[in-house]
């Protein structure tokens, strides 16, 4: 009787030090026993370069790659503490740092700034959103951009989508802007979060979003609204719903409807952020499944965005949770998690709000933070490899 | 003609941020002053992931004990409750992620965690804003406080046990919430924000939503004002206090029974709260000490205190007669450009380091003549950049740590790569060669 109990009081002590992280190497160990075949990725912390002109980036809030693997990134650039952060931007000037970035950055793959655009047009041509969200590049090299502001009373908004070239030369603008929420409107959106292509179809799957509870699909050359649906592809409804709480019917999407991708074979995947699923249509809206992640995520939610591996059948997905601070590789035929990496904080492979995710031709996968995450963090792609079901930060070797 | 005109626009454009970069007497691109300065490089790499999902707060103080183990102390409320600690949220997980880690840390040369404390508990008020961090040759760890209504200074043994505290409770009954006006250093740290991520905001409780600030007491014997720092004088059994966020003095203590000795103001003089002349670049220098942050003490004596927000450094002997002052960055507003000094480890600490958590930046200073050799950093949020550095420590090696404060929330390492040739006035991002050091 003594020993058992020597045994259990053994146990749970060494329960405790494992819990504090003094046990890693047992862990690893043990964890290895289950280790899992997955693309394996270690973060680059010296990409991209420093930012010329002690320019410093705000909130993240969107990422996309051109064919060129040049990394276009979207930030929001009224996003800091004026003394604190942007004292050189003031007058006078407090201090020689730092100024906001433009909003829109190219970087080439070797992390070099090429370009930085956007803002509000001097000769008022089109609106710049109040809260530019989410940017993609097509096929044609153009820039798309989003806006998720929302004006007094959810009036007055976000409600539209800008188009640019390459280089920032207006192009067209997609919606009213400035209406209210409505996720039946085929005139205008409702606080934009991101937008994807199919360019077989040449249609735009537009996440619609932060005011909208719907996934709009556009003809890409005269942005009109072809389609749009809801939750389970039924037609949307704005009315309002109580909080989210795990484990019960989500009939509805909940804001923010945040990414919309489709897949070489014909399906969406849609981020229902705060209901932490994500639901998979065909690309008509006739609803096919769901998956639920980490139901238990309050607040943000845990489905953020979603990019695809590169591979010809996209046999994975990766999975930026900014809430618990994780990017989920998940078999995209099963949804099933394999592996996850990444952990809160401020230190390379650490995130404060991982918010959006692409990758490049060469697999390699670009994650931005928003809040006071402010970054863009390069993981190299290192082929598929045995690892952990939970790797952590994963730091290149020393 | 078209082409000159251009010039001449460029380098207007230019000139604002060149006038600034040009201060404190940093030499020219390509004017490498004799026998070079120190070089470094960040590692990315370092220090390890803590475990448990925690994460720092803004971080306000860091030393290095006599086994090159590096102390810091940071703010474990300065987080955004939904956003950055749902592990945490009314005891009731709104996620996975993150938990605050506890307030004083304890890393080894390897980067691991090895020790953690620090908190309220009994016996003992733990500040408000706890900041500045110091270790005396017993190895006892030494902590201030900036917050608006911190009078005191603490006093721990390595692992946490605590020995002492020192200065009187506030004199005034704190009031209820109220507005925090205060030029106090960490007030408005990570604010609240109003929507969420908008803003640049953390969430210390929001801005101005703790205690008013009380009054300055730069002439109290009983007291402190926001102590920011601590140098340590074993051999005269004294402590130096940076007093500090509120006052304007430095005080030396008894290291035993923490009375106060003896204490001055800026050049010397006997401090005066009543004269609340601000800094103004290119104005007169101020008669009063700002924000007074740090206090050091060079081997040979000589005390140097950052003078953060009148952007200079003033050196005295120990018994607080005025020996000489220089400027740094002089054009800075605000926070002020003197946040914190560290001495090189070679035996005549040839060398200064100035964290500038205004301009973000380490200046390297001369010693002895107090010119600016140059400097490194920049803002941002990658490896070798800084969102308000907040302080700094040299390791035995000479390995350079710093800390940030704010939204920063990170503790760095550069390592000493020996003396080189000055090529730039500014270095910025002191990242390894190549950009593969971290690769292999």
């Amino acid at each position: 009787m003594t020993g058992r109990r020597k045994l259990i009081l053994a146990v749970a002590l060494a329960g405790a030090v494992v819990s504090l992280g003094v046990g890693q190497h047992a862990l690893d160990a043990m964890a290895r026993v289950h280790a899992v075949q997955a693309p394996r990725f270690e973060v680059d912390p010296l990409w991209p370069k420093p930012l010329p002109n002690h320019w410093v980036l705000g909130n993240v809030i969107g990422v996309g790659v051109d064919a060129n693997d040049h990394v276009f990134i979207v930030h929001r650039n009224d996003t800091f503490d004026a003394r604190n952060e942007i004292g050189a931007a003031q007058n006078p000037p407090l201090s020689e740092c730092c100024v906001p970035a433009p909003p829109v950055l190219e970087f080439d793959p070797a992390g070099n700034l090429v370009k930085a655009w956007g803002g509000p047009p001097a000769d008022g041509k089109y609106v710049w959103p109040s809260s530019n969200h989410g940017i993609a590049v097509d096929n044609k090299n153009n820039i798309w951009i989003g806006g998720n502001g929302g004006g007094a009373g959810g009036a007055g908004g976000d409600s539209h989508i800008l188009k640019f070239t390459h280089d920032g030369t207006f192009l067209m603008q997609i919606g009213q802007p400035g209406q209210p929420t409505n996720s039946n409107s085929t005139t205008h959106f409702g606080r934009v979060a991101k937008i994807s292509f199919d360019y077989k179809a040449n249609e735009a799957f537009v996440a619609d979003g932060y005011g909208n509870r719907r996934v709009a699909v556009l003809d890409m050359n005269d942005g009109k609204i072809k389609r749009f649906w809801g939750a389970y592809g039924k037609p949307p409804s704005d009315s309002q719903l109580p909080p989210y709480e795990p484990g019960q019917p989500q009939p509805s999407f909940r804001n923010p409807v945040h990414c919309a991708e489709p897949s070489v074979d014909g399906l969406l995947y849609v981020c229902d952020r705060v209901n932490d699923r994500i639901q998979v249509f065909k690309e008509n809206g006739e609803f096919v499944k769901e998956k639920i992640i980490k139901p238990a995520t309050k607040g943000d939610g845990s489905v953020w965005d979603i990019a695809f591996s590169k591979d010809p059948q996209q046999k994975y997905i990766f999975l930026a949770d900014g809430k618990n601070e994780k990017v989920y590789v998940m078999d995209r035929q099963s949804l099933e998690i394999i592996t996850e990496f990444g952990d809160g904080g401020r230190q390379p492979g650490q995130w404060f709000a991982v918010h959006s995710i692409a990758t490049d031709s060469k697999g390699n996968i670009y994650t931005t933070e928003t809040y006071e995450g402010k970054r863009i963090q390069k993981f190299v792609y290192k082929g598929m490899a045995s690892v952990n079901p939970d790797q952590g930060v994963v730091w290149p070797k020393r | 003609m078209n082409r000159r005109f251009t010039l001449v626009g460029a380098l207007a454009l230019v000139a604002p941020l060149g006038a600034l970069s040009a201060q404190g007497g940093a030499p020219k691109k390509g004017a490498a002053p004799a026998g070079g300065a120190p070089r470094f490089e960040v590692d990315p790499m370092w220090p390890k992931p803590m475990g448990n999902r925690w994460i720092l707060g803004s971080t306000t103080g860091v030393a290095i004990d006599s086994r090159d183990h590096i102390f810091v102390v940071h703010l474990t409320d300065s987080f955004t409750q939904r956003t950055e600690i749902g592990l945490t949220v009314g005891g009731a997980a709104y996620g996975e992620c993150c938990a605050s880690a506890p307030n004083v840390l304890e890393f080894d040369q390897s980067g691991a965690l090895i020790a953690h404390w620090g908190g309220p508990g009994d016996g003992y008020n733990w500040p408000e804003a706890n900041a500045g961090l110091a270790i005396d040759d017993a190895g006892n760890v030494w902590i201030g406080g900036a917050g608006n209504i911190d009078t005191r200074i603490l006093k721990f043994s390595k692992d946490g046990k605590f020995i002492a505290q020192y200065g009187t409770a506030p004199a005034a009954p704190v009031a209820a919430a109220g507005r925090g006006a205060g030029d106090t250093a960490y007030a408005g740290v990570s604010p609240g924000r109003g929507a969420a991520g908008r803003g640049g905001r953390g969430g210390r409780g929001g801005r101005g939503s703790g205690p008013p600030p009380l009054p300055a007491n730069s002439n109290s014997m009983e007291s402190f004002g926001g102590a920011m720092g601590f140098a340590i004088d074993s051999k005269a059994n004294e402590v130096f206090v940076a007093d500090g966020s509120r006052n304007h003095r430095v005080a030396v203590v008894d290291m035993n029974t923490g009375a106060i000795k003896r204490y001055w103001g800026a050049y010397g003089a006997k401090p005066n709260d009543a004269d609340t002349a601000k800094y103004e670049p290119g104005g007169a220098a101020p008669k009063q000490f700002g924000q007074v942050r740090c206090v050091r003490i060079a081997n040979d004596g000589l005390v140097y205190v950052c003078d953060a927000t009148n952007d200079r450094i003033q050196i005295f002997k120990k018994d607080g007669s005025f020996v000489k002052e220089a400027t740094v960055a002089p054009q800075t507003r605000g926070s002020g450009s003197v946040w914190d000094i560290a001495f090189s480890r070679d035996a005549g600490q040839k060398y200064l380091y100035v964290a500038d958590g205004a301009n973000d930046k380490v200046h390297i200073l001369d010693r002895e003549s107090l010119k600016e050799l140059t400097a490194f950093g920049d803002g941002g949020r990658q490896p070798g950049l800084f969102y308000a550095v907040d302080g700094v420590a040299t390791d035995s090696k000479g390995n350079l740590y710093t800390i940030e404060t704010f939204e920063g929330k990170r503790l760095q390492k550069f390592n000493y790569k020996g003396i080189g040739a000055v090529t730039k006035a500014s270095q910025g991002a002191l990242w390894p060669a190549a950009g593969g050091g971290a690769k292999k």
